[in-house]
């Protein structure tokens, strides 16, 4: 059954702090943000930090990273690439799924609320536990599996028009915003597999040079890890790169009516 | 001091209300509320059948405001749910997914759902008007 409530221990706290702005900012943005240090024994609490905007870069990533070097080192989060491919600053940002690092604090009305992806173990501050997130990655065998020899001269070749069927689904870089977006995995994520997954899965299903489609269906023809997903669209909405895993969890379905005929 | 339990972060509390799963919540909700509108139902069925007197108790029950938000609402339920629906069997048969077709389709559901709810009431209100006139 779903819990909609926070458990005790992870109810924020009153005892926020404040960082106010340097004297003189003239363009100051809030910027609210979870914090949740392991070893403080506390709950975790919503600090907020005055930011001036006149000395800070464009991206949620530029105004974390400036928080971190300048007003206060214990800010923890996870970042790489600030350039949208490596999928690290996956966090919620005014209430949606995204990447820190493309998304701009300009196109954010109000204080900037910034929390970790939901309904995840909270390591420290922004960074989730995801273990279970890529065991069910690896769950769905993310590797091309064959039972015929390979060609002796040449790779395994596909056409262009089958090649076009995987380019998108291959563009997913797991930072784990639509998984973390979807309340069916929220509430069921021990035994759903999530969009993230099932978009994976759906790739090599589609993928012309595998060879177990069939086992790969079979694996997914369940009540829980497939059919738990409920057409919500949260993944989709979330997708920092544009990816449909609605479309695809839709396919599969499909697929596994038509293979009964 | 045995190892804290890491806090689960904030989910429904903190994610925004977009068209996509508000009415997706509202599908659920409506649902519910069709589930137990059967109740109503059944209710009007048995007092029918048990005679003039029993079905006047329960006209009496049903007729009034509270009465009519009660019809009002199961009416929107019933259509909501039923237009939502055919966009989900759309959806299944693999329709309907981009971003413009997804959001078009829930804004018509909405106005459709409550334009035929109007419809019925107008309907309904008419029938009742010549039953009595």
């Amino acid at each position: 059954m779903a819990e909609f409530k926070l458990p005790a221990n992870s109810k924020v706290n009153k005892h926020g702090r404040v960082f106010k702005a340097p004297d003189g900012a003239k363009h100051v943005r809030r910027f609210r943000i979870y914090r949740y240090d392991p070893d403080s024994g506390e709950n975790p609490r919503i600090d907020t930090y005055e930011l001036d905007m006149d000395s800070c870069g464009p991206m949620v990533l530029d105004a974390l990273i400036k928080i971190k070097n300048e007003i206060d080192p214990t800010l923890t989060f996870r970042r790489s690439c600030r350039e949208g491919i490596c999928g690290s600053c996956a966090m919620n940002i005014d209430g949606h799924n995204g990447l820190a690092c493309i998304c701009a604090s300009d196109d954010i009305d109000g204080d900037v609320r910034i929390s970790p992806l939901p309904h995840r173990p909270v390591v420290k501050d922004l960074v989730p536990d995801l273990t279970d997130f890529y065991a069910q990655y690896a769950s769905i065998k993310p590797w091309l599996q064959t039972r015929t020899p390979a060609p002796p001269d040449r790779e395994r070749l596909q056409s262009k028009a089958d090649q076009q069927k995987v380019d998108r689904p291959s563009a997913c870089i797991l930072c784990a915003c639509c998984s973390t977006s979807c309340p069916s995995y929220w509430w069921n994520s021990d035994r759903y597999l999530g969009p993230a997954a099932l978009l994976a899965a759906y790739r090599w299903i589609v993928d012309s040079r595998d060879e177990a489609t069939g086992e790969r269906l079979d694996e997914l023809e369940d009540p829980f890890r497939l059919y738990r997903c409920h057409t919500i669209m949260n993944c989709t909405e979330a997708c920092p790169k544009d990816l449909n895993p609605a479309q695809a969890i839709g396919e599969i379905k499909q697929m596994l009516v038509r293979r009964r005929y | 001091m045995p190892p804290r339990e890491r806090p689960l972060s904030p989910h429904l509390q903190i994610y925004r209300w977009q068209i996509s799963n508000t009415l997706s919540v509202l599908h659920r909700a409506t649902g519910a509320v069709l589930s137990l509108g059967l109740i109503v139902f059944v209710a009007w069925l048995i007092a029918a059948a048990a005679g003039p007197q029993a079905y006047a108790r329960f006209a009496a029950l049903i007729d009034g405001p509270l009465g009519f938000l009660v019809l009002a609402g199961f009416g929107f339920a019933f259509f909501y749910h039923l237009l939502n629906g055919v966009r989900h069997l759309a959806w299944d048969v693999g329709r309907g997914f981009g971003k413009r077709e997804r959001r078009a389709s829930g804004w018509l559901v909405v106005v459709g759902a409550c334009a035929l709810t109007a419809l019925a009431i107008a309907f309904a209100l008419h029938l009742g008007g010549s039953t009595h006139g």
